[in-house]
């Protein structure tokens, strides 16, 4: 499922029967017909292109963003939730700094600061996104710690980063997979609500995102503009979803 | 315990002044200051904004400014609001009450929804009712908060006029029953994003610890089934809950934002739109300083809580 | 589990409250008794020397001396008359300056019974002249050397030079004296949260965050029949589709302002009347020639406004609500004039101009000239559909005839601070107009900020020249004929593109009578005394 999502971001060109720019006034919010199979918007767009477009965006910054903050959170907890001591206390007072500045506010001024492009959006979104799976590995590596695995292992003469990835990382697989399933959806969602506030993708470049934000605005009037966008992020959330239960399970 | 809570607060002192210090500076940075809303004014001049930045003191050195600011704060006093005069704690404390009560009434009703939703699918796991509360919490995810509210709105408010649009009560008409009504929307669209990634998390840990050897081995002790659940998976999989929630915490500060937004919530999330729209560096800082500490005190809560839940694990 | 069965019992008691009770307390009928109105922000403060935003809680309680009426035109408030040239109440000083006397109302009195006499005048000119006060603008007042008055119900003003907008120079009012003499005005919170005024209501109540509620005075000047509606509600609701679906529910029963792209969802209301006021203030491309070297070349200009089909935006993205402009004065200003010069949509005139200049299309279809890109960024507000989706009309346009357009998104205080250091290529905003056709400030070559709002850093010194005169013309006639050659000076050398005159759409119940609504930044609040339900 989400190999064919990508697929269809990848093939978008192919794919959508207009470009996602195309604008025609003289058809501004059609409801979905043969030739519009989504619909157009307050521009006469097709919402099936740009949603086709709209995926390579939002894709990028959900699945890129969710694997920076992925990185960097298992690294952090893994290092504080196996070494203990010193080191954990720095790391999680870090976080717990980091943590303490609300995200979404953060993001909007540095977005404000930086006027960002896709890629910078996707370490942004990343980089302010990892403390959850920071914590959660820490809180399961201290509680895989205290279950005796570490030293049975360390005993068999296991060096801490064969520890650390063959006996610790797949114990705690679930709890990361559904960290990082969660941070795909959320990073989708983020940029959302940064387009909310005018400093998510540009128009007229297209992302989900900024097709779900411009489309609350008619909600009661045309709501087919939301349909497509809001199916998309369903969709990938859901393939996400399945493919961390996939690889939680063959851990 | 009391010495871990000790040296638990001591170390926020530090990460507070650093949190200041950045928060300052990037609000700084961005574009437009307290005055820059009187520019779209044809007859208020140059030589008018000139007066006015230095009455207000913006056109001292940044470093000077975040001093006094901090010197000042460090005492109790945070300063007057850019935009309207007013000192800034009654500014803030006036809002406090109404972001409390939707903040504590989502994370009880969120509370209430993941724990027998987390459990259940966990112990039946890829049955019908798993299934459901998967499909469900999926579709809370991908829906954003301002999206959620206004199809609330429309659908209760509108079509069915069951329930007050938003704001917080009827002006002129008060009491238990309208304040419960203006309540419902914005708790409901707050607990079920939050109910949505909770449960989750704890079906993903439930299903880690039912499988662990102690489990499977009070099993096999014969104990009932239900009760090795809830006393023994269930204790051990909070641990990561709980540390999600923590996290969450500070989410919520985001979340009300949009929240009170959509909802015209009198609180600290609208003052906030409010105060980063006119860059009122005064409440601005004494807002994210207060959502920090707020933060920070609930971390510490949450690690002696989770202390306690599991005492393998220690700060 | 106790937190599950209180959360439980919450719930249930949240449906059952909401089922069956099967309604709520939120929806009233508009009355003479109440009247709610759904409003975009809570106000910093309500005394009006120290905001300009949104003025229309302050119209209602603090009066000024003269006012703007639905025509633009300035009318007698709580002065007799308007002082001009032919009734005597303006004359102009041998020494350059001028003096405008002032013939106030008599039988005024402020809202605790003093009354309201010349020397709350002569106060208020002091105060906001003077060091302790720091109003928002000090515009006009410090060109006053001083005030007398002869007696309790006449003001002479005296200007150091002249100043043809003396007449709204009282707008705003006055601050009273006997409660605000010798105290920080800036502080003074019992005032600026409830000011003491002469208009017909009163604060009652002020709630942070939800509302302020406003009460007639129970003698009002023009006779205890008005005002006729007891109590105004202004309900804070910053979401546009928020405030919408409250004025949908009933829950509010006036908007103000309503935006263009939700006219469509109200516009078949029963229970209300949507009122179109043609504004004064137009929506434009501002060419910033200064930090994109292009723009100084006239026929560029004249290519851009010609490659847009501004009559096709107005009917589609606009819904026909609002004319296309072309020029800075619009037709509701008595100053405005139709000797302009207009430029109908003809993309290929366009390419030929920009042939013409040297731009020639380069390989990707974008015109090159030396090595520079014709390619600019438009910037414009963030949060505004319509003005985001007008945005990307252009760069699809101006793509069409070989000119490369990135749209970035500010938000509005960072667009105020962007403009005023001039760091942008081209800006699509309206500025908000006085209702006196002032052009000096906006195209005067010596007023590029920050002495001024000449952002297209535009420069002719004919223009310069009429402008400067216009403003020291109090003449009508005269100042008119000035202004007329400045228009067409201005169409003719494009330094901005003009798009449409912002049409103001405001809600109100069907059942209001007398309301007349207000091009100005005045608002629809300056004849609430006469509202009425019927």
């Amino acid at each position: 499922m989400l190999v064919c999502l990508i697929g269809a971001a990848a093939a978008a060109p192919r794919l959508a029967p207009y470009a996602p720019d195309q604008i025609d006034l003289s058809a501004r919010r059609s409801a979905p017909s043969a030739a519009h199979w989504f619909g157009t918007d307050e521009l006469g767009r097709d919402v099936l292109a740009r949603v086709l477009f709209g995926a390579r965006v939002s894709l990028a910054v959900g699945l890129l963003s969710a694997v920076v903050a992925g990185a960097i959170g298992v690294a952090v907890g893994g290092v504080a939730g196996y070494a203990g001591g010193m080191a954990d206390a720095a790391l999680m007072r870090t976080t717990d700094g980091v943590l303490s500045i609300p995200r979404l506010p953060l993001l909007m001024i540095a977005a404000v600061v930086l006027q960002p492009s896709v890629p910078l959006l996707i370490l942004l979104i990343g980089g302010a996104g990892w403390m959850e799976t920071a914590r959660v590995v820490r809180a399961e590596f201290g509680a895989l710690r205290g279950l005796g695995f570490v030293e049975s292992a360390r005993a068999a003469g296991a060096g801490h980063l064969r520890v650390l990835a063959r006996h610790l990382l797949p114990n705690a697989a679930q709890a990361v997979a559904v960290s990082l399933t969660l941070a795909v959806a959320r990073g989708i969602l983020i940029e959302s609500a940064l387009s909310f506030f005018g400093v998510g993708v540009r128009p007229p470049q297209a992302s989900w995102g900024n097709m779900l934000y411009q489309a609350q605005a008619s909600l009661s009037t045309e709501p087919w503009l939301a349909v497509a966008p809001g199916m998309f992020i369903l969709l990938t959330t859901v393939a996400v979803n399945l493919a961390g239960d996939q690889l939680a399970r063959r851990t | 315990m009391a010495r871990f809570l000790v040296r638990r607060l001591a170390h926020a002192v530090p990460l507070l002044l650093i949190v200041s210090a950045l928060v300052f500076l990037l609000i700084h940075a961005a574009p437009g200051g307290p005055l820059a809303i009187y520019l779209s004014n044809p007859n208020v001049r140059p030589a008018d904004i000139e007066r006015l930045r230095h009455a207000l003191g913006l056109d001292r050195p940044l470093w000077d400014q975040y001093w006094s600011w901090l010197a000042a704060f460090m005492k109790g006093d945070w300063g007057y609001s850019f935009s309207d005069g007013r000192p800034v704690a009654d500014r803030i404390l006036e809002r406090v009450p109404a972001t409390i009560e939707l903040v504590s009434t989502s994370l009880v009703c969120a509370l209430a929804l993941t724990i027998p939703v987390g459990v259940w699918s966990a112990v039946r796991r890829g049955r019908w009712f798993d299934r459901l509360t998967t499909m469900t919490s999926m579709v809370g995810l991908s829906l954003p908060g301002f999206w959620f509210g206004l199809l609330l709105q429309m659908i209760f408010a509108l079509a069915l006029g069951w329930l007050p649009s938003s704001g917080r009560a009827t002006p002129g008409v008060g009491g238990a029953v309208d304040h419960l009504q203006h309540l419902v929307m914005p708790t409901a669209v707050l607990a079920l994003v939050l109910a949505s990634s909770w449960s989750r998390y704890l079906r993903g840990s439930m299903i880690e610890t039912v499988g662990q050897p102690f489990v499977v081995a009070a099993e096999a002790r014969g104990l009932p089934a239900m009760r090795v659940v809830l006393r023994h998976a269930l204790r051990n999989a909070l641990g990561p809950l709980v540390a999600i929630i923590t996290v969450d915490a500070a989410l919520l500060v985001s979340g009300a934002v949009v929240t009170e937004s959509v909802f015209a919530w009198p609180g600290i999330g609208s003052l906030f739109t409010e105060a980063l729209a006119r860059r009122d560096y005064s409440v601005l800082m004494a807002l994210l300083m207060l959502s920090s500490a707020a933060v920070i005190l609930f971390n510490v809560a949450a690690d002696a809580m989770h202390a306690v839940i599991d005492p393998r694990v220690t700060g | 589990m106790t937190l599950r069965s209180a959360g439980l019992a919450f719930l249930l008691a949240a449906t059952a409250v909401a089922a069956g009770c099967g309604g709520h307390a939120g929806v009233t009928a508009p009355s003479n008794d109440l009247l709610i109105v759904g409003y975009d922000r809570e106000p910093d403060t309500l005394n009006r020397f120290s905001t300009h935003i949104l003025e229309d809680i302050q119209t209602c309680i603090v009066e000024g001396l003269t006012t703007t009426d639905e025509q633009m035109r300035v009318v007698p408030l709580l002065a007799r008359d308007v002082p001009t040239l032919e009734n005597g109440g303006v004359r102009l000083r041998a020494d350059g300056g001028m003096d405008v006397t002032w013939r106030l109302r008599p039988g005024v009195k402020w809202h605790d019974g003093t009354p309201f006499t010349s020397a709350d005048i002569r106060f208020t000119v002091d105060a906001i002249n003077g060091p302790n006060y720091n109003p928002e603008s000090t515009d006009g007042f410090d060109r006053i050397s001083s005030v007398d008055t002869p007696d309790p119900l006449t003001a002479v003003v005296h200007y150091k030079e002249i100043y043809a907008p003396y007449d709204i120079q009282f707008i705003r009012g006055a601050l009273p004296q006997h409660i605000l003499e010798g105290r920080d005005i800036d502080r003074a919170q019992d005032y600026n949260r409830n000011p003491l005024g002469t208009g017909p209501y009163r604060v009652v109540e002020w709630k942070a965050g939800e509302y302020i509620l406003l009460e007639r005075v129970p003698h009002y000047w023009r006779g205890d029949e008005y005002p006729k509606i007891r109590q105004i509600l202004f309900k804070f609701i910053p979401n546009t589709n928020t405030r919408i679906n409250q004025l949908k529910s009933g829950e509010v029963h006036v908007v103000a302002l309503v935006p263009w792209d939700k006219y469509r969802e109200i516009a078949d209301l029963k229970s209300i009347v949507v009122k179109k006021t043609p504004g004064n203030a137009y929506e434009h491309v501002t060419l910033n020639e200064r930090h994109f070297p292009p723009f100084a070349d006239i026929r560029v200009r004249q290519a851009l406004i010609s490659a847009l089909d501004r009559d096709q935006y107005a009917r589609t993205i606009l819904d026909g609500l609002a004319p296309v402009a072309h020029g800075p004065i619009q037709p509701i200003s008595w100053a405005y004039s139709d000797r302009i010069t207009k430029y109908p949509f003809d993309p290929a005139k366009a390419r030929a101009l920009l042939d013409a200049a040297g731009w020639r299309p380069g390989a990707d279809g974008i015109r090159v000239r030396e090595g520079t890109r014709l390619a600019f960024t438009l910037m414009t507000q963030a949060g505004y559909a319509i003005r985001e989706n007008i945005a990307q009309a252009i760069e699809r346009q101006l793509r069409d005839v070989g000119v490369d357009v990135q749209v970035a998104l500010q938000d509005g205080t960072a667009i105020s601070s962007i403009w005023f250091e001039g760091r942008f290529d081209a800006m699509l905003h309206w500025w908000q107009m006085p209702s006196d056709p002032e052009l000096t400030t906006f195209f005067a070559a010596d007023r590029t900020p920050p002495a001024g709002r000449n952002i297209d850093y535009f420069r002719d010194d004919e223009l310069t020249r009429l402008l400067y005169a216009s403003d020291r013309t109090v003449d009508r006639p005269a100042r008119g004929a000035l202004l007329a050659r400045a228009q067409a000076l201005i169409t003719a050398a494009v330094p901005e593109i003009p798009l449409y005159t912002v049409t103001r759409l405001d809600a109100l119940p069907a059942s209001l009578v007398n309301f007349k609504g207000n091009p100005t930044n005045t608002g629809i609040f300056w004849n609430v005394h006469e509202w009425e339900i019927k």
